[in-house]
């Protein structure tokens, strides 16, 4: 698992960069799309629960670090997701089409709810314009979801070579 | 007379006559006395030629296809060109207009009030979070940018600084749920709290005497009670009114001068002192 953290770091600290820097420049249908949710969603489907918590950890405080909001919220909010999707995962028929963007779906509800949970036992109001926004979201989650799932298997497959049996 | 010489006189003679003819229409033509002849004999042949042209130019146009088809496609493409160089140049010229508008509104607002020293920064980041209002930006602690700082835009206030760093600074948005300003209303001169409703719920003033009337477009500015933004800087403008006699106090909903999210450029005020009021407030501060 080592390896995996010393990858985590620079990737979730670019998408964190891309996520509070890049796309509030082009907002599509007006919502931000969660790269750090997804990216660490796609590596929990493929390497299991322990790696994607782990990389929702990173992700979720490499986003802590841009947000006035109290640290560690989005870490919370980023691994109960990814904890319970990939639990879910375990119970279904795998698939490299749906399997990621029913997950997908599934993880960004998680998120939303875990967020505003969160923040409003910390003493913040509840947004309900989070809730509002909430289908769009899940739909470019789901939109992006694929991509990144792709691209992290083609990264999982390159680190890890099949093992040959002669 | 022979026959051979009344002939060679008869074709001299035509010959005389046609000329002299000739000349004679050319000196009556050129003085204009003969418009009405060569009216009269124009006419239909103008007529006639306009028959055969238009019979003949379906015929001409097809006879000539190849020819004017391929031209025309080459003009079409070089003209096609030169629309997409004007467009190009249209749309470089419409973003400098834009820069230039958007300078010439940050240099109004700096000549507005000259005694403020301000330092100008770039929005660089938003925050991700759905339940805070805050942008970052490109200036922090090197430039003299301290936490408390008031910051605001071309249009109006944006906010105050809540962190910074050697090289950025995070603003927390007047926006945002827990920011509260005391605010003046421009010609009701009605006081209240201005508090932030988070994203997307409007902005509300709230505990405002029934005593005033207050008008939907009514300019809202910062009063500079409690000491912590200078006075008279435009927050936005009352879109909404709740009045209610049974109650004590009023309320007016605000629609912010400045659009949060186009947001480019801001100014951080670094030369207002802000009064510590914390005395009144925490006991422990004596």
């Amino acid at each position: 698992m080592g390896s995996t953290v010393y990858l985590g770091l620079p990737l979730m600290a670019i998408l964190a960069l891309l996520q509070t820097a890049v796309f509030p420049r082009f907002p599509i249908l007006n919502i931000m799309p969660q790269l750090i949710l997804l990216a660490a969603l796609a590596w929990g489907l493929l390497r299991g629960v322990t790696e994607g918590v782990v990389w929702a950890f990173i992700g979720g405080f490499m986003l802590d670090m841009f947000t006035i909001a109290p640290m560690g919220l989005s870490a919370v909010s980023y691994m109960t997701a990814v904890f319970t999707v990939v639990f879910l995962q375990e119970s279904l028929p795998s698939s490299r089409f749906f399997a990621p963007l029913i997950m997908a779906g599934i993880g960004t509800i998680i998120v939303a709810l875990t967020y505003q949970i969160t923040a409003r036992l910390l003493g913040y109001p509840l947004i309900l314009q989070t809730f509002i926004h909430l289908p769009q979201t899940i739909l470019i989650n789901m939109i992006l979801m694929l991509p990144i799932y792709w691209s992290m298997s083609s990264l999982y497959n390159r680190l890890r070579p099949r093992r040959v049996h002669l | 007379m022979n026959p051979d010489d009344l002939q060679k006189n008869i074709k001299w003679g035509t010959i005389v006559v046609l000329a002299v003819i000739a000349i004679l229409f050319s000196v009556l033509d050129r003085s204009n006395n003969l418009g009405r002849f060569f009216d009269f004999v124009r006419n239909p042949l103008t007529a006639v030629s306009s028959i055969t042209t238009s019979s003949i130019d379906p015929v001409a146009d097809i006879a000539n296809a190849p020819l004017t088809l391929s031209s025309a496609r080459a003009e079409i493409e070089e003209l096609q060109a030169r629309v997409d160089t004007l467009e190009r140049e249209n749309e470089e010229l419409h973003e400098i207009e834009s820069a230039f508008n958007l300078l010439q509104s940050l240099f109004n607002r700096a000549s507005q009030a000259p005694n403020i020293e301000r330092v100008m920064a770039n929005v660089i980041g938003r925050d991700p979070s759905a339940v805070v209002q805050s942008i970052i930006i490109d200036r922090g602690k090197g430039d003299e940018v301290q936490v408390g700082m008031p910051v605001e835009a071309a249009r109006g206030l944006v906010g105050q600084m809540f962190r910074t760093t050697n090289d950025a600074g995070q603003i927390v948005l007047i926006s945002d749920t827990a920011s509260s300003i005391p605010v003046r209303l421009g010609s009701s001169r009605a006081t209240g709290l201005l508090r932030g409703g988070g994203q997307g719920v409007p902005m509300i003033v709230d505990w405002i005497d029934l005593k005033y009337r207050l008008e939907v477009g009514e300019v809202v500015l910062t009063s500079g009670l409690g000491g912590k933004f200078p006075e008279d800087i435009v927050v936005g403008r009352v879109s909404e009114v709740d009045r209610n006699e049974a109650k004590l106090f009023q309320r007016a909903f605000v629609q912010p001068a400045v659009d949060f999210s186009a947001l480019e450029m801001v100014f951080v005020i670094i030369n207002f002192e802000s009064v510590d009021s914390d005395i009144f407030t925490d006991p422990s501060v004596r």
